[in-house]
């Protein structure tokens, strides 16, 4: 996947979930790893409870300018719910293109409102892999967070599947880069959740 | 951010930051001494993020009440010497217009930056303003920059510009520069700036209609043509290529048009011509009229009005240019929404009149229609409470639901426009709930009218429509959604504070106090978790005439949670939950979903609990857990 000169990365999530956490250590890994970034989020009014998407765009062996890309651009889409990696899923390449998944779905109010059944996981699933065949890792984020000790931990548990596929950064940038952004507990559960994250990839995905 | 303190990393590191971070970063490098603003978004970080690091900073950083009293307070400073910078988003410098343009007049002596967020999309903003106008109507210097990088450094130069043109310089920047994260590489940190002299000099500060504002605005006109000179030493405008098509951009348009460039084939490049233009007003003449002679053709690449378009327009004239200069008014770009590559890509395919936007076409997978998620109010949310006791209390008052108006204001509690409260029909401008609701009444408007207003609003801009109300005996109910902090941009103090984000110690201005000084008729404080109470004040009030005011006073549940963690929480007896949605019907609390099973659940790590569920559940099917 090095061989990318640009890696365009998207993180779907629901404003809560961690989803904004996530791109910034990836920008802050690739900052430690020599590569350029940007990352193009909207904070503000989405971050609670609404749709988030963050865009992250790491120039491994070029500068990257723009904070945003199109739709079919994403190499790597990372999805902290299932229907928003639905509704993000526009955004990734049908060529190669990585979706990596968290398992667990957070209905929105307007669908409950609406009064119609909601989507089973199953369904939900079976439409993000459409054309990506084994390009998928469907993760339990948020088991596996809570044996690290916090649920909010299921976003670095996506970080070690992601890293584990894409081997976009060594271990010890990640490890630094959240050292950045955390401290105590919450530094240690972050670690922990990441090399987790790794090992369920490693004993998962055995493709890689 | 954890390890990494911006008030003490060294020049020459290479970080990882947000615009906002970076300009905060720019602060502490140009010597910037007093810092205010009033939170808004994209604006709000650069306060923040010097706040956090405060302990480690000699600076005076702290919110203001409203962005015209920010205003004043850094011209305040900076005609005393000192350098300041005052932060807002684009309706922000809306309120701080009137002083803002009389500054010009005035001029600084230490530098005074105004920071202005606007937002193209909009993404979290009433409207897609574009602030760029206002260095044309305030005749001010205004710079903008394309990436956090250069975010930082133009604080720095735009503190020296000020200085020398001893006029205030507007930087400007948009969401995507503000928000994006990239790469900062940290310049010399240089000690604030603090207060050097004050002179009596009546002719230049006093502005009460005295025939020297004449000279003075001749002095600003003068100022105004010495602007390129001055900026020419900081690189702000650059040129890249010599082709003869000529593109002209400015801020994050410029990564837009770099990145199009950049997948494109290399004779792509050898015939653009690309200008960055990091001076906005006043454009720089000379440096376009050099650039453009030689170009056969011209695109402006801008976000929002065609502000540039029409001044290179106007400066072609002038020098007799006779070429095509393309943009917005002639339909190669959207006159609304932000840009981006794909948009960019398509106006140059249609300028080079050959399809780039096929060098990188991909395959993507299928969409698929799912439910839409706007943000809703948070589980817990008191405002939540407070506009259901509204609903309530008014349908025991005997009114029918939606016949009484109930007016908006800015804030978090303007997502009870969502379904299902869908409580408010209006929401403009800071503090136009009250105002608004009064001149309803005044036109003849005969049933109750309601007003509601956050707290931060209340203070920002909703004294004076208070007064009006009172002071014209106009009948209304008034609710304030008391949470005690700007919730909506990121938890930031209010007047009410007894110490700020800082520490510094403050004298709390008292919401009840006010309210209750300015002469309304009724005032009463409720808790909107007591929503029975709530329910019946709100009907005794609106049957009575006058100006009533409910404090409806609670914490921001979500900062609450954060602060103090969560006591109980609730959830679902499956054997009793009959799927009749009640709970959801009335509250459209978020941590509610309903299973594929068709009965409810709650996220456990999402709900706060408020108990409201709990309250409306027909079935006693939800209970508390601790």
């Amino acid at each position: 996947m090095l061989s990318n000169r640009v890696v365009n990365v998207l993180i779907a999530s629901v404003g809560g979930q961690g989803g904004l956490t996530l791109s910034r250590t990836l920008a802050i890994a690739s900052v430690l790893s020599n590569y350029s970034v940007r990352t193009g989020e909207t904070l503000g009014m989405a971050q609670r409870f609404g749709s988030v998407l963050s865009f992250v765009r790491v120039g491994v062996e070029e500068e990257v300018y723009s904070p945003l890309f199109g739709l079919g651009e994403a190499d790597y889409l990372i999805c902290l719910e299932l229907i928003e990696c639905v509704r993000a899923l526009k955004y990734l390449s049908c060529e190669g293109g990585y979706a990596v998944v968290s398992n667990e779905v957070k209905p929105p109010i307007s669908a409950s409102l609406s009064g119609s059944k909601p989507t089973p996981k199953d369904e939900l699933v079976s439409k993000i892999k459409g054309c990506l065949g084994n390009n998928l890792a469907v993760v339990p984020a948020r088991d596996i967070a809570l044996k690290t000790g916090s649920v909010r931990a299921s976003n670095m548990v996506l970080l070690g599947v992601f890293n584990y596929v894409s081997k976009l950064f060594k271990d010890e940038i990640v490890e630094e880069a959240l050292k950045n952004l955390f401290k105590g507990n919450a530094l240690e559960t972050s670690l922990k959740a990441y090399y987790e994250g790794k090992t369920w990839a490693s004993v998962n995905l055995k493709t890689f | 951010m954890g390890e990494v303190n911006l008030a003490k990393a060294p020049a020459g590191v290479k970080l990882a930051l947000m615009g906002n971070e970076a300009i905060a970063r720019g602060v502490i490098e140009s010597g910037t001494y007093v810092v205010t603003g009033y939170p808004g978004t994209p604006s709000s970080e650069v306060i923040m993020t010097l706040q956090e690091c405060s302990e480690d900073l000699d600076i005076y950083v702290e919110w203001a009440v409203n962005e015209r009293v920010a205003f004043e307070v850094g011209l305040g400073a900076s005609i005393g010497g000192a350098r300041s910078l005052v932060t807002m988003k684009g309706p922000g410098l809306n309120v701080a217009s009137d002083p803002l343009i009389s500054a010009a007049y005035s001029g600084v002596d230490g530098g005074l930056i105004v920071l202005v967020a606007d937002d193209p999309g909009p993404i979290t903003t009433q409207t897609e303003q574009d602030s760029r106008w206002y260095g044309k109507l305030a005749k001010l210097p205004m710079i903008t920059p394309s990436t956090p990088q250069e975010a930082k450094d133009m604080v720095v130069a735009g503190q020296n510009i000020s200085e020398e043109l001893k006029l205030p310089v507007i930087l400007r920047t948009t969401t995507r520069v503000n928000h994006t994260v990239a790469e900062v590489v940290t310049g010399d940190i240089t000690p604030p700036k603090k207060f050097m002299s004050f002179t009596k000099d009546q002719p230049r500060f006093v502005r009460a209609g005295m025939a020297w504002n004449l000279e003075r605005h001749k002095w600003l006109n003068k100022q105004l043509t010495l602007v390129e000179d001055v900026i020419e030493k900081y690189g702000l405008n650059k040129v890249e290529g010599e082709g003869s098509i000529c593109l002209i951009t400015e801020g994050v348009t410029y990564a837009y048009v770099k990145e199009v460039v950049s997948r494109s084939p290399d004779n792509l490049l050898k015939s653009l011509k690309i200008l960055k233009l990091g001076l906005i007003h006043p454009l720089p003449k000379r440096f376009l009229i050099r650039n453009l002679s030689d170009c056969s053709k011209v695109l402006v690449i801008e976000e929002l009005d065609p502000f540039i378009e029409e001044g290179v327009k106007n400066l072609a004239f002038d020098v007799g240019l006779n070429i095509p200069i393309y943009g917005k008014l002639s339909g190669y770009l959207p006159l609304e929404g932000e840009l981006n590559t794909d948009l960019v890509s398509n106006a140059l395919s249609k300028l080079l009149g050959s399809n780039l936007r096929q060098l990188n076409v991909v395959k993507q997978p299928a969409t698929y229609a799912v439910p839409a998620r706007p943000p809703p109010l948070c589980p817990g949310c008191p405002h939540r409470n407070s506009y259901l006791a509204i609903l309530l209390g008014l349908a025991k008052a005997g009114y029918k639901r939606d016949e009484i108006p109930i007016f908006g204001d800015i804030g978090c509690y303007a997502l009870s426009v969502n379904p299902p409260l869908s409580a408010i029909w209006t929401e403009h401008s800071m503090g136009a709930s009250i105002s608004m609701a009064m001149g309803l009444k005044l036109a003849g408007f005969n049933k109750p009218v309601i007003a509601t207003i956050g707290d931060s609003t209340f203070y920002h801009a909703g004294i004076q429509p208070l007064i009006e109300a009172v002071n014209k005996r106009v009948d209304m109910l008034v609710v304030i959604l008391d949470n005690g902090v700007v919730a909506m941009t990121g938890h930031q103090s209010t007047p009410a504070w007894n110490r700020t984000e800082t520490g510094r110690h403050t004298k709390p201005v008292d919401l009840y106090e006010v309210v209750k000084a300015l002469g309304v008729d009724r005032v009463s404080v409720v808790n909107p978790y007591r929503i029975d109470e709530m329910i019946e004040k709100v009907r005794e009030f609106i049957k009575e005439p006058g100006v009533n005011v409910l404090i409806a006073k609670a914490p921001c549940a979500l900062l609450n949670a954060r602060l103090r963690g969560v006591e109980k929480r609730y959830q679902v007896l499956l054997d009793k939950c009959t799927g009749c949605l009640a709970c959801i019907r009335v509250t459209g609390c978020p941590a509610l979903y309903v299973g594929e099973d068709g009965k409810v659940r709650i996220i456990t790590e999402d709900c706060l609990g408020c108990g409201l569920c709990a309250r409306f559940c027909p079935y006693k099917a939800i209970v508390e857990v601790r």
